[in-house]
């Protein structure tokens, strides 16, 4: 009796102790986050920086509500998300089709790989002036440098998922009659959908990258266009309000992605 | 059911990268009786593996001929089935979805899908890990799954390549144990790639011993040992005379190939 009583006591202590952990990690973070904004609000206010160059956490939620109010925020917003779903969409519907055929015929991979790799590895913003020069200063060329930026790691990585589909499965799959056909469907394409969402992963940022970069370079509207007014012009205020809704932004497109990944990998042990 | 008819088989390969022609199995004859299970036994390298893949039409026949039934073979079809040695699972699918991938792939006429599936999990005892994923299993349980497999197909002839290799003595004296419960049931023809001679003779009524340089078969050893076999059979002095046999031209070949060695 008595010890069954002494275990209990210690297994609710081990329970407090567990409980404990967790949230000291989220207190420490929280409290470096809270000193963060505590130092930024205050340091202007001691003369420690300039808080022309700074802003202050205050001015910016102040900013905030009023980007959202009498910026047009809703406009630009939609002007770069339809860029961004425009240039993705098209990069999606170009780059797994062309993924799977670099991945399953080795004549096609002679023949593009090499500037694959090359415009895989070479920043595609280094073709912004062209396109330009090409498409203009509206929609299309963001749609454009959009596209390229999302397509390579797609490519890339669909190849790759294609190329690791494990042999074995595949003579499994003859084994029992299956078709080539089958064999695509039943193997190919589960076997590298993780890859393939891992490329759509990197895409996510190249593209929210692409849009961004294209608006600051050149444009008449969008989040990119908004941030470079307010840089020449000073209002750090409202320019921190656009890059925080931006990093929000790709940050909760990657969180969504990663989600569907960890989804997709349940049965692959990590 | 139906027998097996090789004759004069010879399976070449291209060596990767190259133009040379490599003969991994040269003049195989070899005929399996209905009902009958053969074990194919022989160092690494003697091409057992080859051999038994080109039963199942996942391998080019240079030259000669492999019959099921009278009917040539040219290709995988629904009168064979194949238990692979490991990792063939497909890890995305359940227990349950692995063991329907071959009704589906062969567009199976004979019922539900799943029903079938079913009842060759409970056969080989995973009943409860149906709805289990591959990793989540055991090396012998996934075995079983691979077992289950094949047979959920109702093949006439049962091919397995070295099924037990990747598993541990002790899980692989059960699952040989299994294996002989679950085919004393349908007595299904089958041809068995292991280098495991205790699990050869315990298992056939015939084991066929490869020599390499290249693959040809070196004697046919008939197992006359009484069925159904239990694991005592092991100690007795039959199957020791067996064992040893099997031994001496085992040990012949690794000679061999240790001489081949030295002269490289």
């Amino acid at each position: 009796m008595g010890m069954a009583v002494t275990s209990i006591r210690d297994a609710s202590r081990r329970n407090v102790l567990q409980g404990w952990y967790p949230k000291r990690s989220s207190m420490v973070s929280f409290l470096s986050v809270a000193a963060f904004f505590i130092l930024w609000q205050v340091a202007p206010e001691l003369g420690w920086v300039n808080g022309r160059f700074t802003s202050q956490p205050s001015q910016v939620f102040l900013a905030g509500i009023d980007v959202v109010l009498h910026d047009n925020f809703f406009y630009h917003a939609r002007i770069s998300l339809t860029e961004l779903a425009l240039g993705f969409a098209l990069a999606l519907a170009v780059s797994i089709p062309l993924g799977v055929l670099l991945g399953t015929s080795q004549t096609a991979r002679y023949l593009i790989d090499p500037p694959l790799m090359a415009l895989y590895i070479a920043p595609t913003l280094v073709l912004l002036p062209i396109l330009v020069v090409w498409l203009g200063i509206g929609m299309a060329s963001k749609v454009a440098i959009v596209f390229l930026g999302a397509l390579f790691p797609i490519v890339v990585n669909t190849m790759a998922g294609m190329r690791e589909v494990d042999s074995k499965l595949i003579r499994a799959a003859r084994s029992f009659g299956a078709s080539k056909f089958d064999i695509f469907i039943q193997i190919l394409i589960p076997g590298s959908l993780p890859s393939i969402l891992t490329g759509i992963r990197l895409a996510v940022g190249r593209a929210v990258l692409g849009v961004v970069v294209g608006e600051l370079f050149v444009s008449q509207a969008g989040i990119g266009h908004q941030l470079n007014t307010y840089g020449s012009s000073m209002r750090i205020d409202r320019l921190l309000v656009y890059a925080l809704v931006v990093s929000a932004f790709g940050y909760a497109l990657t969180a969504a992605v990663r989600a569907i990944e960890a989804h997709v990998r349940t049965w692959r042990p990590e | 059911m139906a027998g097996i008819e090789i004759r004069n088989l010879r399976i070449e390969y291209r060596i990767p990268n190259g133009e040379e022609l490599f003969t991994a199995v040269n003049d195989v004859s070899l005929s399996v009786r209905e009902g009958e299970f053969v074990s194919i036994v022989g160092s690494s390298g003697c091409g057992k593996s080859t051999l038994l893949l080109s039963v199942a039409g996942l391998v080019k026949v240079a030259r000669g001929s492999i019959a099921i039934d009278e009917r040539i073979v040219t290709g995988p079809g629904p009168d064979r089935a194949v238990v692979f040695q490991d990792a063939s699972l497909l890890p995305w699918r359940t227990v349950l979805g692995n063991v329907r991938f071959g009704l589906e792939m062969q567009r199976w006429t004979g019922g539900d899908y799943t029903e079938r599936a079913m009842s060759m999990i409970r056969l080989v005892g995973l009943g409860r890990f149906a709805d289990y994923h591959p990793h989540q299993l055991s090396g012998g349980m996934r075995q079983r799954a691979n077992i289950a497999r094949a047979l959920a197909v109702d093949p006439e002839v049962l091919l397995m390549d070295e099924p037990f290799g990747a598993l541990d003595a002790q899980t692989r004296e059960i699952m040989g144990e299994e294996l002989l419960r679950i085919w004393e049931k349908n007595k299904k023809t089958a041809l068995f790639v292991t280098h495991d001679i205790d699990e050869a003779i315990f298992l056939s009524d015939k084991i066929v011993v490869m020599g390499r340089n290249p693959g040809h078969i070196k004697e046919v050893i008939e197992v006359d040992l009484p069925r159904p076999r239990k694991p005592e059979i092991l100690d007795t002095p039959r199957f020791t005379e067996f064992r040893r046999r099997l031994r001496a031209h085992l040990a012949a070949d690794m000679a061999g190939m240790h001489l081949v060695e030295e002269v490289a």
